[in-house]
């Protein structure tokens, strides 16, 4: 059988969020969720080779739901209590269930707490045991200014998102974006 | 056993049934429930007071999920170890987390398999997130609780305590994390990274999760009572479960082992379950097919069981979807542990394995009246059956995940 390979990848700053224009619900969303979201949209067409429930997600966050969890948690003397909302957000793997309902892609997840190195291992290993024909990986670090004392890190707000699909490299398009895993 | 077979060789749990496996065996037999009233925090605007909570040995510990993930992890390492005849352990002196015998020994945790070969995939939704409501109330708040905010810490961590030097993982996703994390831990073993995982589940009841609940207004003010007519929500709950998955080879039989699995996505809403039930059938179904199993192979499923409307409807649908009107014997068993989150799928899952060991239908604690719509092969009441040969476990969470994992017991 053919590798899988990496059919697409993107990379999201700042002011790629601040620009983005998907709609009222990307704006409720909190910031991993964001980036994770807009690091998949650039090759979202990708999706259309292959049925929906064949594709996995794999998702990594350098920090959980930290920035979250810490945001959310300001609210819990509010007068209503902490915001149910924001509670939605308070799991590591919130991005992986708002990049499913956007692109109805119904197969396996799996989320990570890492750096992100395991990403295209593990895509690579779900498509080869014919668990998916196709794989999201999405790596997303944010870390709020908030959190920089309590976890002693540095402030950072960025994603990557990549493709890896079944297959053999000649049926994907030409490009510099395309490698054999 | 079939090629590539992973068989689970070793368990462990503190849960709010007891400390030790042999505490979760006599609640299954006994159908207890472990839910009561919350003596470790009140808060006025709880929308209850009634919650799982496991004993812990100190009361105001401030790294909880470490405690309860390590208490687990020395169970399940000692009962893996005197399997194989490597160590004499008394099971009944597990009864109380402080007379735990056993010492965590990284130089050879599994006796002959060499410690990097032993993996580690942690399970948790929050990890220790006592400590961050410690640091933004200004309570004291230690080092290492700190870090374990961090959840690939309190991983990295937990293997170099317990002599895991091969790959470590950590993950996270919502209430089907544990059950995941059995699957990874099984992919790891069958692509020969590894020929033993200590997997292991850690939440902690938390007023940041109680209130996050009550926010949604998703909590049973008298305590869970799954797949009930009138059920209203779920009771929060906390748990260390383990359990040593090792190549299939190297259990001593007969094994209990991963049969097949499958997940899914809704990808339908953030918090609510699809109304009819089809992401979680799906996933049940690419569970089948893995295991190579047709539906009237199942001997019993062991549901997520919430005790949501929601929940408890979508799963009664997707169980009809896929079996029909010959749905195998239904329990769920939240109304005795309280929904541990990451711990939820490994704990569960345990208790399926001593459903099998007992030859034993579990009930389903704190069920009146069965609601309308729900399987009529609903189990009330444990009860003893001839054989369990392949048990389904479900689990869904946030995010529109599903889980479904088979488990196989030899005749």
């Amino acid at each position: 059988m053919a590798s899988p390979f990496i059919t697409a990848r993107n990379t999201v700053n700042n002011a790629d969020v601040a620009a983005a224009r998907l709609g009222p619900r990307f704006g409720r969303m909190d910031l991993t969720s964001q980036f994770a979201l807009l690091a998949v949209e650039s090759f979202a067409a990708h999706f259309d080779s292959m049925p929906r429930e064949r594709i996995a997600i794999c998702l990594a966050v350098r920090a959980g739901s930290l920035a979250t969890d810490l945001e959310y948690w300001k609210g819990r003397d509010a007068a209503g209590g902490p915001s149910p909302t924001l509670f939605t957000y308070t799991l590591p793997s919130a991005a992986i269930g708002e990049i499913a309902i956007r692109h109805r892609l119904t197969g396996p997840g799996l989320c990570f707490v890492s750096g992100g190195d395991e990403l295209l291992a593990e895509a690579t290993d779900l498509i080869e045991r014919g668990e998916a024909d196709g794989c999201v990986c999405v790596f997303a670090n944010v870390v709020s200014p908030g959190l920089v004392e309590m976890i002693s890190t540095a402030p950072a707000t960025s994603a990557h998102a990549f493709f890896v699909r079944r297959g053999k490299p000649h049926e994907a398009s030409s490009g510099s974006d395309i490698e054999t895993v | 056993m079939r090629e590539r077979d992973v068989a689970i060789a070793g368990c462990g749990v503190i849960s709010a049934v007891g400390c030790g496996v042999e505490s979760l065996r006599a609640a299954l037999k006994n159908n207890t429930s472990g839910l009561h009233a919350n003596e470790r925090f009140t808060g006025p605007r709880f929308q209850t007071n009634v919650v799982g909570a496991a004993p812990l040995e100190v009361p105001d510990d401030d790294n909880p999920a470490h405690r309860l993930a390590s208490i687990a992890l020395r169970e399940a390492i000692s009962d893996f170890r005197r399997s194989r005849g490597d160590e004499n352990l008394n099971p009944a002196r597990l009864d109380t987390p402080h007379v735990v015998s056993y010492q965590a020994n990284p130089d050879a945790p599994l006796a002959n398999i060499p410690a990097e070969r032993i993996g580690l995939v942690l399970s948790t939704t929050k990890a220790n997130i006592d400590a961050l409501e410690r640091l933004s109330a200004g309570r004291p708040c230690s080092d290492s609780a700190r870090r374990h905010l961090q959840p690939d810490l309190l991983a990295a961590d937990l293997a170099a305590e317990h002599g895991a030097r091969g790959p470590i993982q950590t993950i996270s996703v919502a209430c089907v994390s544990g059950l995941i994390a059995l699957m990874q831990g099984a992919r790891l073993i069958q692509r020969g990274a590894a020929d033993a995982v200590l997997v292991v589940g850690a939440d902690h009841l938390s007023a940041f999760v109680v209130a996050g609940f009550t926010a949604l207004k998703a909590l049973d003010p008298s305590g869970c009572r799954p797949f009930d007519r009138d059920r209203c929500g779920l009771s929060p709950g906390e748990a260390g479960a383990a359990v040593v998955l090792v190549r299939g080879d190297l259990a001593p039989p007969p094994a209990i082992t991963l049969r097949g699995w499958g997940s899914s996505n809704d990808a339908n809403h953030m918090t609510g379950p699809s109304r009819d039930g089809s992401g979680l059938a799906q996933a049940i179904r690419v569970a089948l097919t893995a295991a190579q199993l047709r539906t009237d192979q199942i001997d019993y499923v062991n549901a997520h069981g919430t005790g949501t409307p929601y929940n408890d409807a979508m799963e009664s649908a997707a169980l009809r979807t896929v079996f029909g009107a010959t749905c195998p014997p239904v329990s769920g068993l939240k109304g005795m542990l309280g929904h541990t989150l990451g711990a939820a799928g490994i704990v569960e899952t345990m208790a399926c394995v001593l459903a099998m060991q007992e030859r034993l239908l579990p009930g389903t604690p704190r069920l009146s009246h069965a609601a309308e719509a729900t399987p009529p092969s609903l189990v009330k009441t444990p009860r003893a059956v001839i054989q369990l040969n392949h048990v389904l476990k479900l689990n869904t969470g946030f995010g529109g995940m599903n889980g479904a994992l088979i488990l196989n017991c030899p005749s």
